[in-house]
């Protein structure tokens, strides 16, 4: 039932937990939330394999992926709504699995937001205190304070049908942070709602993770904005597996993946072959990238002759044009064809076909700025702190 | 919600067939009516004018009903009728909810197939099952020969032909009119709904409770309203299982005519019969109509 | 979903199973092996006999089969073409209007009444003149279309309140008339609804007893009246041997018709 843990603070005592057998680097806290190898299959069909993933307390992790990538189905593990086939899921170090979604006292947000539809807002708060058998007192103070926290308060005796699709999911929120989780879980909180609603809901998530330090949340997303501006790490999903965890900042500028360099902003993939020996990760490295030098981060050592992928960003880009064909020897600019142009209101964007290597990049120009024809040759420049290799093969 | 949702323009398309002037489309209708009224309201009327007329046809007046209703065999089928449906009615929603509820929501492999073998049975005779109890529990059925081969001596089951071998039967056979609009309201109820449910801390049963049976109420009242109708209008099952002290108003009509050929007599009892029949269709096209109608605000 | 411990499931589960066991496992089980049995005075039959079987496939009773198929497909038949032609007519006019709330009371009533009085109506009306129908095959198969009516109504009126209502819109658009896009849009959109309406009614006549023992003729009798005379003489075997047979062809006919439903299912 409800866990009645006190808050203590940021300062966490020591736990103290049995050794364990795999290496894994001791902890000086709890994790508030600890997925062990977890696995779900529905029949024959693998929707997560073997994820391992912590959540410290206070802590953000957005996982985000594409729909199919096994990152709701984590969410659902986490929440005891799907039993793993394989794994422990532990919260506060506490091992969970098997246990009822009841027992485990997680607050939950679905995308549907999935109101009770015949109670009133304040019965659909008040629902996880009265299953707790919270006195009637305690019941509508904690429900007026939750709903006054989501600014609803003046909503209380609508019915869920009464509501915006934005009201509906702050009634959600509020149901379930009424019960006091110590994780909370946010399954595409947003995706149902129209755009700029969502800009606007994404604001408010912000401010209240702030009131909220204690809490660890999950946060399931596709979209890499809300991952962005959420996550204190974001966990990339594919294809059921965790393709990589990192903050934000790491793997926007850094991926170790292909996928992630493509789901997460975007970033073109070049395929290039290494002509420095980088022993050092984290130095610059020079590579070909068909008959152009470029100069690139390199996270990971390598020799010359190493294959690998050059990613870039489509803002990262900058264009000029040419007016002929003349031949492009600096290092870091690549001669181009601007195969369409397209008006995306803060700016334009391009798809530029490379001349002398069969790969067609993305660029996105800054509003206000000169934008070329369909048809024009261009020259694209980079600067290469903005360039990052990751490794060849892997299939974006 | 704004004026102008209120005062919404019609739609701009009319269909066709709709244009069509009522008298039209009365016409057209002439067809089905006039055999409904050949051969069902007509016979009805029939039967109300026999109950004015003595068995030679002559009229009497009201002698027959006032006969009839002061007769203790009639006060007592009307009882009966009502009794036996009431309890037919509540055993077939419990166990038909219970029923709805595991196939809906503790799924199994095989559930498709339980719930199609649930609808196949329904076309399937009412008979079968008072005739598979009297061979089972019948007075010489297998039951009693076991039993009598064991324990001799042991006063035998006898049941099958009164009250609660009727009650059973009917349960059993009307079951499944409660589980099929259930299973299609369960159907409906997002999955979502129950997970967080179960999340805030409410266990299997209060959530039954407090977040699935709201949504079925609709149902369960149409259900039940179905159910009380077709089984105080019950004869088959009731024939078969020979009770003879199980005389239900059905039952009450078919012995004054066809046994004793008191015509007179079973057009009164059948005027009765008619009147509380329809008086519970009308009350659950009443309740369906309201309740479906507020639920579809709901949905809105 | 609902119950995440094992050790609930299986309990939810054994009386599950139970219930279906005793609703439906059991009568049929018993009516099966009743109707192979010889005698049946241990927990299970003995002397294993084809002998009911037999006699409910030999003359006389094999006539009673044939009259329950012919009433039953003729009153099915019926009643379907009415029901069909009545919610028609009812979806052709707007839902509020007289004309569907006429047809909705009137073709839903006769299922409202018990199958009994329906009987004995048709009893009274025509055993004396204008008309007289007592003790012909025709009261039998009034007496039966009057019970299945409201069903097949019901059916089909669901699938035209379901229909896409600019489908013959679309189609009329086209320059269709108004018979045209009955015949070839509005019509095969619903023979699925229609096939159904069938079946159903099939099954419904075939096991149909208030009505039939109320007007049956003795030159037509169906078998569930012919089980109902064999089960008040004691002779429960041979009934269930006569049942086991009127089950067996009732599912014949609904798969027959099941299998025309699938061609007609749209795609």
């Amino acid at each position: 039932m409800l866990s009645t843990k006190k808050k203590s603070g940021r300062t966490q005592t020591m736990t103290i937990r049995p050794p364990q057998e795999s290496g894994v680097v001791p902890e000086d806290k709890a994790n508030a939330v600890e997925l062990r190898n977890v696995s779900v299959t529905y029949g024959t069909t693998v929707a997560l394999a073997g994820l391992e993933l912590t959540v410290a307390r206070g802590e953000t992790v957005a996982l985000l992926g594409p729909s199919g990538s096994g990152k709701s189905t984590a969410l659902k593990a986490i929440a005891g709504f799907e039993q793993p086939s394989g794994g422990r899921i532990l919260l506060d170090g506490v091992d969970v699995t098997g246990t009822s979604p009841a027992q485990r006292g997680i607050g939950v947000v679905v995308q549907s937001y999935a109101l009770f539809p015949h109670m009133r807002i304040d019965a659909n708060v008040a629902y996880g205190l009265k299953a707790r058998k919270m006195p009637k007192a305690q019941i509508a103070a904690r429900v007026k304070s939750m709903l006054a926290m989501v600014g609803m308060e003046d909503h209380a005796h609508k019915l869920p049908r009464q509501l915006s699709g934005g009201q509906q999911q702050r009634v959600a929120i509020a149901r379930a942070l009424a019960i006091k989780p110590q994780v909370l879980l946010l399954d595409e909180p947003l995706s149902a709602l129209d755009a700029s609603l969502r800009a606007e809901m994404l604001i408010e998530l912000q401010a209240l993770r702030s009131e909220l330090p204690e809490i660890a949340m999950v946060y399931v997303t596709h979209d890499q904005s809300e991952a962005l501006t959420l996550a204190d790490r974001i966990a990339v999903m594919r294809n059921s597996r965790l393709e990589e965890i990192g903050t934000a900042d790491q793997l926007y500028n850094r991926p170790a993946s292909a996928f992630t360099a493509k789901f997460l902003g975007g970033a073109s993939l070049l395929p290039a072959v290494s002509t420095t020996v980088v022993a050092e990760p984290g130095s610059l490295a020079s590579v070909m990238v068909g008959a152009h030098r470029m100069k690139a981060l390199a996270p990971f050592a390598l020799v010359p002759g190493d294959r690998a992928q050059v990613a870039v960003r489509p803002h990262a880009w900058q264009v000029s044009t040419r007016s002929q064909e003349t031949s492009v020897s600096a290092v870091n600019s690549l001669p181009g064809r601007v195969e369409s142009v397209q008006w995306r209101g803060a700016g334009h964007r391009l798809q530029v076909d490379l001349i002398g290597i069969a790969e067609r990049v993305t660029v996105d120009l800054p509003a206000l700025s000169a934008v070329p024809a369909p048809g024009d040759l261009v020259v694209l420049t980079v600067d290469p702190t903005h360039v990052v290799l990751v490794p060849a093969g892997a299939v974006a | 919600m704004s004026a102008e949702v209120l005062h919404k323009p019609a739609p701009e398309y009319e269909l066709p067939v709709r244009n069509s002037s009522p008298w039209r489309a009365w016409l057209w209708l002439a067809v089905p009516l006039l055999f409904v009224a050949a051969f069902f309201i007509y016979p009805l009327l029939q039967i109300g004018a026999q109950s004015f007329l003595d068995k030679s046809g002559a009229p009497v007046g009201l002698e027959n009903w006032r006969y009839e209703i002061a007769s203790p065999a009639v006060q007592t089928a009307v009882g009966t009728t009502v009794k036996i449906a009431g309890m037919s009615t509540l055993g077939a929603l419990i166990l038909g909810t219970f029923v709805a509820l595991a196939l809906s929501f503790v799924p199994f492999r095989g559930a498709g197939f339980i719930t199609r073998l649930i609808e196949t049975v329904v076309s399937f005779p009412s008979f079968l099952i008072p005739l598979a109890f009297s061979i089972l529990y019948g007075r010489t059925g297998v039951v009693n020969s076991v039993v009598e081969s064991l324990a001799p001596g042991v006063p035998p089951l006898n049941f099958v032909n009164d009250v609660p071998g009727v009650v059973l039967a009917e349960v059993a056979f009307y079951t499944p009119f409660v589980v099929r609009p259930l299973l299609a309201v369960f159907s409906l109820i997002p999955r979502e709904l129950i997970d967080v449910a179960a999340s805030l801390g409410s266990s299997p049963l209060a959530i039954v409770r407090t977040v699935i049976l709201p949504a079925a109420v609709p149902a369960l009242a149409a259900a039940a309203g179905l159910t009380f109708l077709l089984t105080m209008n019950e004869f088959g099952i009731i024939l078969f299982t020979g009770a003879k002290n199980v005389m239900t108003l059905p039952m009450l009509i078919y012995t004054r005519s066809i046994v004793t050929f008191d015509f007179p007599s079973a057009a009164v009892i059948a005027c009765l019969q008619v009147g509380l029949s329809l008086s519970v269709y009308c009350l659950y096209r009443w309740i369906t109509k309201k309740l479906s109608g507020a639920h579809h605000a709901a949905a809105r | 979903m609902l119950l995440h411990a094992k050790s609930a499931r299986f309990t939810i589960w054994a009386f599950l199973a139970a219930a279906l066991l005793l609703l439906v496992g059991a009568p049929l089980l018993v009516t099966f092996m009743a109707a192979f049995a010889g005698s049946w005075n241990g927990v299970l039959p003995s002397n294993p006999t084809l002998d009911h079987v037999g006699g409910a496939l030999a003359t006389d009773n094999l006539s009673s089969l044939m009259v329950s198929l012919q009433t039953a497909l003729f009153a099915s038949l019926l009643a379907v073409l009415l029901g069909t032609w009545a919610a028609l007519c009812a979806c052709s006019s707007p839902a509020n209007s007289a004309v569907s709330r006429v047809s909705d009371a009137v073709f839903h009533l006769p299922a409202a009444v018990p199958s009994v009085v329906v009987g004995l109506g048709l009893l009274t009306a025509f055993s004396k003149p204008p008309l007289l129908l007592n003790g012909t095959v025709a009261i039998v198969i009034l007496a039966q279309t009057l019970l299945v009516l409201a069903f097949a109504y019901s059916t089909v009126s669901a699938a035209t309140r379901d229909a896409d209502p600019l489908i013959p819109l679309a189609a009329a658009s086209l320059g269709a008339s108004r018979l045209r896009v009955l015949v070839t849009i509005r019509l095969p959109l619903l023979l699925p609804s229609i096939v159904a309406a069938a079946g159903l009614a099939v099954a419904l006549c075939m096991g149909e007893l208030g009505a039939t023992v109320m007007v049956y003729p003795a030159s037509w009798r169906t078998l569930p009246v012919t089980i109902f005379t064999l089960t008040d003489r004691g002779a429960l075997f041979d009934a269930a041997a006569n049942t086991l047979v009127l089950i067996a062809v009732t599912v014949t006919v609904l798969a027959v018709i099941a299998k025309f439903r699938g061609k007609t299912a749209v795609r």
